[in-house]
């Protein structure tokens, strides 16, 4: 605990829900969040073999591709790779702040954590059926169409994948903001510029070694 | 503990100190001294100095203390040493 300049003991606030689920890198970052981080991007692998769920890129995420373990284990690390490389040396040409690579990394790392939560509505069974029933309309248009409970309730996953991914975007977002001291349009442009770099490096990065 | 009033209500400029009190037999002695840099910053911005100088200037130590982020703690230090400059630049105006 500590004291004021009176010697008064200053309480230190508890974090509210909504700051710990969207600004979580105000209270942790460094080696707790790499490793937190990389046990996220590796559990994200293990289910994403599960259910055949692949983010082949920064911010890709497919479904239905079968391919051996490793494989989804590196695409977590490839992408997580690309992006903080890519965050690192923006960074390091626009902030004035003396800021540590490790806390970039780690909290990037950790950023990728709601693609479990992508993995595990992938692996729900209505999900399944409705992206191998549209896979199969997609390859032979006389195919049957998926039941109506199907449709519903898969649809409401594939909308649930989806804004894991959109949080995912925001954690990283707040990650290099914070890492690098970067507010505004400079904090914002640089963001999406390593975006970008990184969604193509990380596409063909896993293409060529994973899918070669 | 009441607040040391660093600008002027009136046009907020900067105040100076015209009076000082000896508190155990009252002299007084009388000019215009300006403040200590330090004074002019916020009181919580103070308090921040004085917990990272009593942690030997560690902001790994503060960080635990404040129960934030390393990163966290930086950008406040970064701050305060822009305000810091900013009032150096003022001063010397």
């Amino acid at each position: 605990m500590t004291t004021d300049a009176a010697g008064e003991s200053v309480a230190r606030p508890r974090p509210a829900l909504w700051e710990l689920l969207f600004r979580p890198f105000g209270y942790i970052a460094g080696v707790q969040s790499l490793a937190l981080g990389l046990a996220a991007i590796l559990a994200a692998g293990f289910l994403g073999r599960l259910s055949y769920t692949h983010f082949d890129g920064v911010l890709d995420m497919h479904t239905g591709r079968p391919a051996p373990l490793l494989a989804f284990l590196c695409e977590g690390l490839v992408d997580w790779l690309a992006l903080s490389i890519a965050l690192f040396a923006l960074g390091r040409l626009v902030s004035r702040a003396a800021f540590r690579p490790l806390d970039l990394f780690g909290t990037q790392a950790l950023a990728r954590w709601p693609t479990i939560l992508a993995t595990l509505a992938a692996l729900a069974p209505p999900y399944q059926r409705l992206t191998a029933s549209i896979s199969a309309q997609l390859l032979q248009p006389g195919a049957l169409a998926p039941e109506r409970t199907d449709a519903i309730l898969g649809g409401l996953l594939l909308f649930a994948a989806v804004l894991a991914i959109v949080w995912m975007v925001a954690l990283m977002y707040h990650s290099y903001s914070l890492c690098c001291n970067l507010r505004g349009p400079r904090g914002a442009l640089t963001f999406i510029a390593a975006l970008a770099i990184s969604e193509i490096a990380s596409k063909i990065i896993i293409l060529r070694l994973l899918f070669s | 503990m009441r607040n040391l009033p660093t600008i002027c209500p009136s046009c907020q400029s900067q105040l100076r100190v015209a009076r000082l009190v000896c508190s155990e037999c009252g002299t007084a002695v009388e000019g215009s001294f300006p403040l200590p840099l330090l004074a002019s910053l916020p009181r919580d911005d103070q308090q921040f100095i004085l917990d990272f100088v009593k942690s030997s200037g560690s902001l790994k130590e503060m960080a635990r203390l404040l129960g934030v982020s390393y990163p966290t703690v930086r950008n406040r230090l970064d701050e305060i040493i822009a305000r810091l400059r900013a009032a150096e630049e003022e001063e010397s105006a």
